[in-house]
């Protein structure tokens, strides 16, 4: 029970100091629209086709994610090493563990606040908002969200450890993008048969979506311990 | 015993920053160890509070393990130390609440209210840490840190870069808590408030801890000199 209110505490204070200061959130959401617009300038104004459209917006899409996510993710623990807050709740007799759920679940709040803002705005630009249904839609944020839990389920630990070196956001980018490389992957496949066919043709990729993200999540929770530690 | 260190060596690559350090920590014993800049201080105290692993030696805190059991002492350990250990952009107030919570202190709302009327900070409770001097910082400091009611207080140089009345307020209410029985150490650089303070002294000169004396057995003084002393050798 005292694990379920830290976590609760601790998911709080995330989220209130990603509101408060609004730096990360500003940042994010410019970047992902600067991102949309430059591929809708370059690839547009006219697609024709609606495969091309589908594929050129889940590029886009999970393009713009993946960046805002890395952004987030540095900015979430860089608040943390800053003053020594992290010692700060470290001192408090906290599960490693529930301290890396804790943020992986404000982190995967934040960015899907994020996607569900900037993927209307990226199918209007692509033009696809027309032929998209509710259905399909809400079948795409839960694409984005499994990839997003994934994504910040390994994101999280790394940049636990990256930000504590010298130019660790830099090195969260090198060493994250090829871990979730299969997330990408599975993510990206998905909403291209989303946007292209309203479905999931092909059960392959939600799996490796589904299995990668989970799989992650579990051994990224079982090795939060040393990587908060030390 | 509140807290007893055997023989605890810190090393980072081959260089000691800390060499068998022994000493311990009584209820109502105030620990004063003196030493210059790069002396090992924060890093012994860092030891002592369990956010760094000794390289060897043995630490309990309240008779429990604590480099094996760090997560169980934690909570008897009020910690103040040169970072914040706080959120900058949080009020005193939220700050306070959020780490109450974790702690688990019970009636929080109740504590975190008296414990900013005891620090003289009543007024500012809602504004954010950031826009605070140094002094206020560390009254707020030493406010979480007396949060969950600790048995043993870790202090690395609690005055530096306060004014006199800062000064004052961190040497009343470190006094106030050895007359509440209390374990406490501190690390500083300055004789005349460490020897204030102190009930036992302690010089630690690169990486070397060594007992000096109990306050009735030498003067401030005294001390200063057989600091000095030391330095120069």
């Amino acid at each position: 029970m005292k694990a379920l209110h830290q976590i609760g505490a601790l998911i709080r204070k995330d989220l209130g100091l990603q509101f408060r200061s609004k730096e990360t959130l500003v940042l994010i959401f410019v970047f992902s629209v600067l991102v949309v617009l430059i591929f809708a300038f370059a690839f547009g104004p006219v697609f024709p086709e609606r495969v091309e459209r589908g594929k050129l917006t889940a590029s886009v899409l999970w393009a713009a994610f993946v960046f805002a996510g890395i952004i987030t993710l540095n900015r979430s623990f860089i608040v943390e090493r800053a003053q020594g807050a992290l010692h700060g709740i470290r001192l408090t007799g906290v599960d490693a563990s529930n301290l890396y759920l804790s943020k992986v679940v404000s982190n995967v709040v934040f960015l899907f606040l994020l996607e569900i803002v900037i993927t209307p705005i990226a199918l209007q630009f692509l033009d696809l908002l027309d032929v998209v249904t509710v259905g399909i839609l809400l079948k795409l944020f839960g694409v984005l969200g499994i990839g997003t839990l994934g994504f910040c389920a390994v994101g999280v630990l790394l940049a636990g450890m990256s930000t504590s070196t010298s130019g660790g956001e830099s090195l969260l980018s090198v060493i994250l993008l090829p871990l979730v490389i299969p997330i990408i992957m599975g993510g990206a496949k998905c909403t291209v048969s989303l946007l292209v066919t309203g479905g999931l043709d092909n059960g392959f990729w939600l799996n490796l979506l589904i299995g990668y993200s989970f799989v992650f999540l579990a051994s990224a929770y079982l090795l939060s311990g040393a990587v908060i530690e030390e | 015993m509140r807290l007893r260190a055997f023989e605890l060596t810190k090393d980072f690559g081959h260089r000691s920053i800390v060499k068998n350090a022994t000493f311990s920590v009584n209820s109502g014993e105030v620990v004063t160890i003196f030493g210059p800049n790069g002396a090992g201080k924060t890093t012994l105290i860092k030891i002592l509070a369990t956010l760094l692993k000794p390289t060897s030696g043995e630490l309990e805190i309240e008779g429990a393990d604590a480099i094996a059991d760090y997560s169980d002492v934690r909570s008897a350990l009020g910690v103040v130390i040169h970072e914040m250990l706080a959120y900058p952009a949080f009020s005193p107030y939220e700050n306070l609440r959020f780490f109450g919570q974790m702690y688990g202190v019970e009636q929080l709302e109740h504590r975190v209210t008296t414990l900013l009327a005891e620090v003289g900070l009543q007024r500012f409770a809602h504004e954010p840490l950031h826009i605070f001097s140094r002094g206020m910082t560390q009254r707020v400091m030493i406010a979480r840190a007396l949060l969950h009611h600790p048995s043993v207080l870790l202090f690395d140089e609690p005055f530096s870069g306060l004014d006199a009345a800062a000064k004052q307020f961190v040497i009343e209410r470190i006094e106030q808590e050895q007359q509440d029985g209390k374990g406490i150490v501190i690390t500083t650089h300055n004789t005349e408030l460490g020897y204030l303070v102190g009930t036992r002294f302690f010089f630690m000169i690169s990486g070397e801890l060594e007992e000096i004396a109990r306050k009735g057995e030498v003067t401030a003084e005294t001390l200063l000199q057989m600091y000095e002393d030391r330095l120069t050798l």
